[in-house]
């Protein structure tokens, strides 16, 4: 067996006040494709900052080796000299430059120092043409979809000549076609010698392209199988330490009245072209109702616009327990008892350098009101109790918000909505970039709303999430509803119905 | 983090020791009874206009108009009281209205055009400059009709008598303990997490302390002077709103994530047009005392004040994204600007260096924000 290119060996990481990682040992052999398994919290993102010099040396204790010697790293410089590149999950493209200019961010081609556009030009076509990549390169990478931009980040990060390429979740914004050609294009690397360290919450990517799993528990290394020889259910028992029997506990219960209809509504959105068509459908109370689709369907515009946060209507009726609700703003909407919980909750969901009480009342803090000051002690008895109900795992309800993990945050975005007493509620991908456990969780908060005669849509990408979750499922396709389906059907009807092929 | 934080409160109390440090060491009288009265009046001016400041800035948003606007708005009240007769307290009530009209309109243009509120306000200190020189014709207007004194004229002249001075020194003190006492009973009720009891009682004893002692400096002179009880109210009342009001929150949660605070249902549009409503009643309130404290309404009242004002909130830890600072820090920052203010005009500083010691401090103030914020 040849030496591992990288080798960690009994890192640990203290921050003050937590071991962030406690023992973790793993090698990256030539040629490798090696993943990180584990939840949000178990430690991979420290593991990464440590490879790629964030963390410098004499911060941990252990050793890092590269090509058989001791590695030493100061900054990101030292690292990147030693031939690693990261690929993060934020890209870190500039969206106004072009393609072009982007590849050669900071190594500009220069002639009489000035920049030689027509050089870089065709320079860039050369190495987009190499890669197999179909962009123009005098384009604003702003214009390029998810996709193609993460696929330009792995080629610029190429352009270093890396012996060693890191992937920090790249394919959390991606559609599956997309998905597949990333993975190709890794799989090509590989065999030109080059070795990944993959890291990704997608179990399906990470046993078609891995040759090798390692699986970080609480920051500890629990195990390193062999992709071949091992299955998806033995690597979630790994990663939360015990067996998840039911991976979708859906109970189903008796279904009321219709809490929301909406019939024929049709929305433009800011260019005044008509985006959503002819949308009819209705939720009953204790019942969930599911949106499919592919990427750019209508489903989050749909939600968004129900919620009185995007679109203009050209036609159409919603109604919200039984009175009409008009086109109007959140503020309506929530008085009105229906909440959404955003796809993104960075952007949509969170005041992020605030506090995890802050965030959780927000959208509530009128009922804590006495005359015209928030009582405070109502306000932290009632922020206690959804963050015990929800279980968030924070140091206090003072905790910045933005220190939590994925998982963690989601459940105050989820705390937030709730407090607000709704009767239908929104869900936009509830379950992205979160772990497992985290996602049982909010599977079983689904459960309790329904259980307590509130209406919930579920609108996920997953479809094995869809389908086991909900009681009826909409597949939505450019921006109109192409069937319903009961409980029970098949994928690949949905899938059929997701492209537009009933 | 919390480190830092607490290296960057204590610098910013070591800045303000060396300032007055200095300016104690060259200039004897600098504090004596007479000119720590002096300043208290000259922060309770520039303070007013900086809490102001922080409540359009926190939700993101700037006011340049406030110094101009502090020219304007006291002008025409000196014109109503000078030229027409009015009586001071109605002429001083149709300005603060007119104030708060304008201000309304310049929040209305910025968040239903969604206009810059930098270039709105930029266009506001020209126009408003140019008001305020129509309005007052290029001349000194006294801020009274006669000889005798006014309401006006009193903003910043009249002082409270040495008993009642005492009086109110104790009861802020006693509020003052109670209410961190309270606080610290509550968040442990609460289960949050609080400080030592003794750690309170000293913060308390010593701010009673301050209290005290200020009372009784000031009652060596001529009493505690008027704006600084104004000052008081203000500061209670930009507190109270800041903390412990849905208002307040909301600006925070603006500043923070707009985008959030919209889905949050936060009515964003409202909340940062009250805010700049708000700010016009204090660009009035506070061009009526600095106006009464020049003696007259002349073409340089209020000049470059929002600079300050901005300063003092920046100083303060302040962030000027939004989403960030507090009260407290307004007052502390603005004290920092009014002593060396006022301690340059003691030392007889020429005018160009007073101009170049603020903006050097105001450009130290943000880098040293940046640095230990990271």
């Amino acid at each position: 067996m040849s030496e591992p290119v990288l080798r960690a060996r009994d890192i640990v990481k203290r921050f003050p006040g937590v071991v962030a990682l406690n023992r973790v040992s793993f090698d990256l052999r030539p040629g490798e494709i090696h993943a990180l398994c584990g939840e949000n919290g178990a430690g991979k993102s420290t593991l990464i900052k440590l490879l790629s010099g964030i963390y410098g040396h004499g911060t941990y204790e252990g050793t890092l080796e590269v090509g058989g010697r001791e590695a030493r790293f100061a900054s990101i410089s030292d690292a990147e000299r030693a031939g690693i590149a990261v690929i993060y999950q934020e890209l870190a493209l500039v969206p106004e430059m072009t393609a072009a200019e982007n590849l050669f961010l900071g190594r500009e081609p220069k002639r009489y120092g000035l920049i030689d556009w027509k050089l870089m030009l065709k320079e860039s076509r050369r190495l987009l043409k190499e890669f197999g990549l179909d962009i123009d390169p005098a384009i604003p990478t702003m214009r390029l979809g998810v996709g193609q931009r993460q696929l330009l980040e792995i080629l610029k990060a190429m352009r270093k000549e890396p012996k060693i390429l890191i992937l920090d979740e790249p394919t959390a914004a991606l559609s599956d076609t997309e998905v597949d050609i990333l993975l190709s294009k890794v799989k090509e690397l590989r065999a030109r010698g080059l070795s990944c360290v993959y890291i990704s919450h997608r179990l399906e990517e990470v046993f078609a392209i891995s040759d090798r799993i390692t699986v970080l528990r609480d920051g500890a290394s629990v195990t390193t199988l062999d992709a071949a020889k091992t299955n998806s259910n033995d690597v979630i028992r790994h990663m939360v330490g015990r067996e998840i029997k039911d991976l979708y506990p859906r109970n189903a219960g008796k279904t009321g009245e219709a809490l929301l209809s909406v019939k024929g509504l049709s929305v433009a959105d800011a260019s005044g072209a008509p985006y959503l068509e002819d949308i009819s459908f209705e939720v009953r109370a204790g019942e969930v109702l599911g949106i499919g689709g592919l990427m750019g369907a209508g489903r989050s515009e749909l939600l968004m616009h129900l919620f009185g946060a995007w679109g203009r209507r050209i036609s159409g009726e919603v109604r919200l327990d039984g009175g009409v609700l008009k086109p109007s703003d959140p503020t309506e909407s929530i008085r009105r008892g229906l909440v959404l919980v955003s796809e993104d909750r960075r952007r949509y969901g969170l005041v992020i350098d605030k506090s995890v009480g802050f965030n959780m009342s927000l959208s509530s803090l009128k009922k804590f009101c006495r005359r015209l000051f928030i009582d405070r002690h109502a306000e932290a008895v009632e922020n206690q109790g959804f963050s015990k109900a929800l279980r968030v795992k924070a140091p206090s309800l003072e905790a910045v918000v933005g220190g939590l993990s994925g998982g963690n945050q989601q459940k105050v975005v989820i705390g937030k909505a709730l407090m607000t007493a709704p009767k239908v509620v929104l869900l936009d991908e509830p379950t992205r970039g979160i772990d497992v456990g985290a996602k049982q969780e909010v599977y079983g908060i689904v459960n309790d709303l329904t259980a307590q005669g509130k209406a919930v849509i579920l609108v996920s990408s997953e479809l094995p999430e869809l389908m086991g979750m909900s009681d009826r499922i909409l597949m939505m396709h450019e921006g109109r509803i192409r069937g319903q389906f009961s409980r029970g059907t098949s994928a690949e009807t949905l899938l059929a119905a997701a492209l537009g092929k009933s | 983090m919390k480190k830092h934080a607490a290296l960057r409160d204590f610098s910013m109390v070591i800045a303000l020791a060396l300032i007055v440090g200095f300016f104690a060491l060259n200039s004897p009288q600098f504090l004596g009874p007479r000119n720590l009265s002096m300043l208290a009046i000259e922060l309770s001016i520039t303070a007013t206009l900086a809490l102001g400041m922080l409540l359009v800035i926190l939700p993101g948003q700037i006011d340049l108009s406030a110094g101009s606007g502090v020219g304007l708005l006291g002008g025409i009240a000196s014109v109503l009281v000078f030229y027409h007769g009015w009586p001071a307290p109605l002429a001083m009530a149709a300005s603060l209205v007119l104030g708060i009209a304008v201000w309304l309109a310049m929040g209305t243009v910025v968040v239903r055009e969604r206009m810059p509120s930098f270039i709105i306000t930029l266009g506001g200190l020209l126009v408003f400059k140019g008001l305020f020189w129509l309005v007052i014709n290029n001349r000194t207007v006294p801020v009274t009709a006669g000889a005798g004194a006014n309401l006006y004229s009193l903003l910043t002249t009249y002082y409270l008598p040495k008993p009642l001075g005492y009086a109110l020194a104790l009861a802020v003190a006693a509020g003052w303990g109670w209410i961190s006492f309270y606080d610290r009973r509550e968040r442990i009720a609460n289960g949050l997490e609080a400080e030592d009891g003794e750690m309170t009682f000293l913060k308390a004893f010593v701010a009673a302390q301050f209290i005290l002692l200020f009372a009784v400096v000031t009652n060596q002179f001529r009493g505690i002077p008027l704006p600084f009880v104004i000052l008081g109210v203000v500061a209670a009342a930009v507190t109270a709103l800041t903390e412990h009001t849905p208002f307040g929150r909301h600006l925070y949660a603006i500043g923070g994530n707009e985008e959030a605070a919209v889905v949050s249902g936060i009515a964003v549009e409202r909340t940062v047009i009250t805010a700049f409503a708000i700010m016009g009643a204090i660009v009035a309130i506070t061009g009526f005392m600095q106006t009464a404290y020049a003696g007259a309404s002349t073409t340089t009242v209020g000049d470059l004040m929002e600079l300050d004002a901005v300063a003092a909130c920046v100083i303060g830890g302040t962030s000027l994204k939004g989403g960030r600072g507090s009260a407290f820090g307004v007052l502390f920052g603005a004290l920092i600007m009014a002593t060396l203010l006022n301690g340059m005009t003691l030392l007889a500083v020429a005018p160009e260096f007073k101009y170049i010691a603020r903006g050097a401090v105001l450009a130290l103030a943000v880098w040293m924000d940046v640095r230990l914020s990271r």
